[in-house]
């Protein structure tokens, strides 16, 4: 589903991304951790090219992303992306921000896409919800509305950024259990997190990155209880210390 | 004072201040109409990613904002027949303020522009939108809505702008005074009935910012 061979990238003399190889398959859901600055989000930000790579082979869904002369609309069309800072629309309500994509990208009628934001912000636990504008909303919910924007589109991937790292603790839970829920149903997910209970619950493998490299791959048990490296003990540690 | 003030003349030439106030309405409505789509187009280049578009859009803000307005309609009147282009006088003055306004617009826009959090530009690009639509249904939509204040102060300023107008000899409302005042000798009556009916267009236009920022309660938002 997404594939990284050899995948490089600088920001000006700092290589942020250093011979990334990486397979997601299908149905897979793979959390991604590592010291801050490490480069996780720009590795998942390349996925959609919000940051395009200068050396490597980066393939999402059979499409050649790193192809410069790809059209990019339908591949970011078809992944959802969930950010730290939740990123919603501040002038429309949580429904307004779920059927926008579906209406300008997909051409949805009208009723279809109300259904579909109805349905989904259901689905996200909002359905009281639907009306209100982001400034009305819980961090909590907001970042739900933004699962849900994500989800209208019927996406083949899911990539969340730090989906829970601006929240506050009371409302990571109702967060991370719509993303349990997804992962079961058999999304492909790629997640940024250090929330370790999430990891263990539903991840099939944990990606350790340091220094813009991928140190460890490991299904998440063996990772969190016995990492292989001395780099990922130290960062382990770390974590765990608060 | 009140007995020197000769309310017969000034009925004797409402037919004139009528049509002469619906024609500072109508010259107003269409030069903000054309600088709110210049200021949007211009602003578009100022922040666009090509260093020639926004350096033109720059020199076009820059000079425009630092002459004044007197001198470029006089530019206008006077340089378009020389290089033989000839338009009515009504068309030379719309463009002038049309141009005129669109540079300071362009200015306000940016600054809504400039107060939007880039992380929703992202979520568009990551969610298939175009430039187009981004601009049409995340940008442009807060950036009108937040600067809806600034925006209609210079609706105010390209009213009584558009005084200048007469100078070229456009029936509007300060042409009526001036006709008046020539006529009559009654500068007083002329004036005070011109500056009444500005006073009128800018309780119209107070009314509809006050009108649209209720409308606009996501404002609650920032
Ligand atoms: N737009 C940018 N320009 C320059 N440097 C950047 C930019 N974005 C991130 N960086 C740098 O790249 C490195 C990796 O960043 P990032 O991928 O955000 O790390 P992480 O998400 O693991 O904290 C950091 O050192 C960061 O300062
Ligand atoms: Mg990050």
């Amino acid at each position: 589903m997404i594939s990284f061979k050899n995948v490089n990238k600088w920001y000006g003399d700092l290589h942020v991304l250093n011979d990334i190889d990486l397979e997601i398959a299908p149905g897979e859901v793979v959390v991604v951790c590592g010291p801050s600055g490490s480069g996780k989000s720009t590795l998942i930000r390349c996925i959609n090219r919000l940051e395009p790579i200068q050396k490597g082979e980066l393939v999402v869904d059979n499409m050649a992303v790193h192809d410069k002369k790809i059209n990019m609309t339908k591949i970011r069309a078809d992944i959802g992306f969930v950010f730290q800072s939740f990123n919603l629309y501040p002038h429309m309500t949580a429904l307004q921000n779920t059927t926008i994509a579906p209406l300008k990208v997909r051409k949805m009628k009208n009723e279809e896409a109300e259904k579909l934001g109805r349905e989904v912000l259901t689905r996200v636990g909002l359905e009281d919800r639907i009306d209100h504008y982001p400034a009305q909303l819980s961090g909590g919910q907001q970042q739900r509305v933004a699962i849900a924007r994500g989800l209208c589109m019927r996406p083949k991937i899911m990539l969340f950024d730090e989906p829970t790292s601006a929240l506050d603790p009371e409302m990571i839970g109702e967060v991370l259990d719509v993303m349990k829920t997804l992962a079961r149903e058999g999304m492909t997910m790629m997640v940024v997190t250090h929330e370790m209970g999430f990891a263990r619950e539903v991840a099939n493998r944990v990606v350790f990155m340091d220094e813009g490299k991928i140190v460890e791959v490991a299904p998440p048990n063996d990772f969190f209880t016995n990492p292989q490296t001395e780099r990922g003990k130290y960062f382990l540690s770390s974590i765990l210390s608060h | 004072m009140l007995e020197a003030f000769n309310f017969r003349v000034i009925l004797e030439y409402m037919p004139l201040y009528g049509k002469c106030f619906l024609a500072t309405l109508w010259l107003s409505a269409l030069s903000l109409f054309g600088a709110i789509l210049v200021g949007i187009i211009a602003c578009a280049m100022r922040l666009s990613q090509s260093r020639f578009l926004s350096r033109a859009a720059g020199v076009y803000i820059e000079s425009i904002r630092s002459t004044p307005l007197l001198a470029q309609l006089y530019f206008f009147y006077f340089g378009l027949p020389t290089l033989g282009i000839m338009l009515p006088e009504w068309v030379t003055g719309v463009l002038a303020l049309t141009l005129n306004s669109g540079a300071y617009y362009a200015e306000i826009i940016r600054s809504g522009i400039q107060a939007i959090h880039f992380g929703q530009i992202e979520a568009g690009i990551a969610s298939g939108l175009s430039y187009f639509q981004r601009m049409r249904h995340i940008i442009l939509p807060q950036a009108l809505g937040m600067t809806i204040r600034p925006m209609l102060g210079q609706a105010i300023v390209l009213v009584k702008d558009s005084s200048l107008l007469s100078l070229i000899s456009i029936m509007e409302l300060t042409r009526a005074g001036q006709l008046l005042t020539s006529e009559r000798f009654m500068p007083t009556e002329g004036f005070l009935t011109t500056a009444a009916f500005y006073l009128i267009i800018y309780y119209m236009l107070k009314a509809f910012s006050n009108w649209s920022e209720k409308r606009l309660i996501f404002q609650e938002a920032y």
